[in-house]
């Protein structure tokens, strides 16, 4: 398997497509879509239906317009196009380790995925599972990375609303199969689900949360 | 010499600007503003999509000048970057439909949308794939194509005003005079018909 087999449903790669989708899940939606050719083809369907829709709009508007016409005519004398930014080189650390982040989530990064577990970008949750100390909120969904050792099952938790997992590295299982690089995992409100790392390297996966993440004890109740 | 002022290309618009959107004309304007900097070509651009820019913003919820201003940044983003316009890609409008997203997400919801790099050395090639997958690929396309022109007239509507102009069920309810259960079951039924068959989990 050289592409991925889970794929976000299509709700939201039509709202990624039409931009209903806000930032958070979006980046997660960009990311996977950088890993799979056939979800790029998918939103390329949706965008173009879209642009339908633009077509289609009733315009009565002309005359405001026009005026707008007139006053482009200096703008595009003078415009020009701001540089390309440069191509961002890999740094030194993800050439070494091999397997680079694609964009966009890479520029999101404040360094590789895979630092030592004991430098103090983790925080274990329970023996061999981590989350990173980076966080980002975008538009009420937080956003961390979730690492696994080979076998180590993420504790008994509870979500409020939408959780969602993009590998990075690695794989992991759950109980609907396996998900290897690129694979989305998407979790609604209030299901119970395991997961367990399933490879023999870390699996690393960047991990969405719409609503709280509640550890929960031996006995179901919260920590 | 103002674009008001300079004639129509043949064949653009209608006199009344019912025009039928015909992506190979388009595409020639495109590519004219690429190659001669040719204002005549853009002009008939602007008087084509210039008004559906400007009512997609409204409808978005932006005030009338915002709604010109983000007219001016897209249609300056056309002239900017026409050379990159790729008539295999996508037809003119929705490669003007990607700008015009864009360019509000960034203005009206002060948001940066997020967009995988097609240079990046870490993206996937579709060229990576077995010949089986790429064969899967090419029916899940088959498929969805399939699926957007079979789509109930009612339901696509609920996912135009749902998706495309950002509505809300209830919105959606009250604009088109029909019970809010009738909204979310048009909008399930939509998205469940569009979902993809046999590849993932249901």
């Amino acid at each position: 398997m050289t592409v991925p087999f889970h794929h976000p449903d299509d709700q939201l790669l039509i709202g990624y497509a039409s931009g209903q989708e806000r930032a958070g899940k979006s980046l997660l939606v960009a990311t996977h879509l950088a890993y799979c050719p056939d979800c790029r083809q998918r939103v390329a369907s949706y965008e173009a239906l879209c642009g339908d829709w633009l077509e289609a709009l009733p315009c009565t508007d002309h005359d405001g317009l026009d005026a707008l016409l007139d006053r482009m005519d200096g703008l595009l004398t003078t415009a020009r196009t701001s540089p390309e930014p440069a191509a961002i080189e890999p740094s030194a650390a993800d050439r070494t380790c091999g397997q680079l982040v694609p964009e966009p989530l890479r520029s999101w990064l404040t360094e590789p995925i895979d630092t030592p577990t004991d430098d103090g970008s983790w925080r274990e949750i329970s023996k061999g599972v981590w989350l990173s100390a980076w966080e980002r909120t975008l538009s009420g969904t937080t956003t961390r990375l979730l690492r696994m050792a080979s076998g180590a099952p993420v504790p008994a938790h509870r979500h409020t609303a939408d959780e969602l997992l993009l590998v990075l590295r690695g794989a992991f299982r759950d109980e609907y199969g396996s998900y290897g690089l690129g694979d989305v995992a998407h979790y609604v409100a209030d299901t119970d689900h395991y997961a367990r790392g399933a490879s023999e390297e870390d699996c690393i996966c960047l991990f969405l949360l719409d609503g709280d993440l509640i550890f929960l004890d031996e006995d179901g109740n919260p920590l | 010499m103002p674009f008001s002022r300079e004639p129509h290309v043949p064949g653009t618009l209608d006199k009344d600007g019912a025009s039928g959107p015909d992506a190979d004309q388009f595409g020639g304007l495109v590519h004219a503003v690429a190659q001669n900097r040719d204002r005549t070509a853009f002009a008939a651009l602007f008087r084509h999509f210039a008004p559906k820019i400007l009512q997609y913003c409204l409808r978005l919820g932006a005030d009338r000048s915002t709604a010109e201003e983000l007219v001016q940044d897209v249609m300056l983003t056309v002239w900017l970057k026409a050379g990159s316009f790729d008539p295999a890609q996508a037809t003119v409008g929705t490669w003007v439909f990607t700008i015009a997203r864009n360019r509000r997400i960034d203005r009206l919801r002060k948001e940066m949308r997020p967009a995988p790099d097609p240079d990046d050395p870490a993206m996937i090639p579709a060229s990576l794939a077995t010949p089986e997958e790429t064969a899967q690929m090419v029916q899940s396309s088959r498929q969805l194509q399939d699926a957007i022109e079979t789509l109930a007239e009612n339901q696509s509507e609920v996912l135009r005003r749902s998706y495309f102009l950002e509505q809300t069920h209830e919105e959606i309810a009250e604009d088109t005079e029909v019970p809010l259960g009738t909204v979310k079951t048009r909008l399930r039924l939509a998205l469940s018909h569009l979902k993809r068959s046999m590849r993932d989990k249901p």
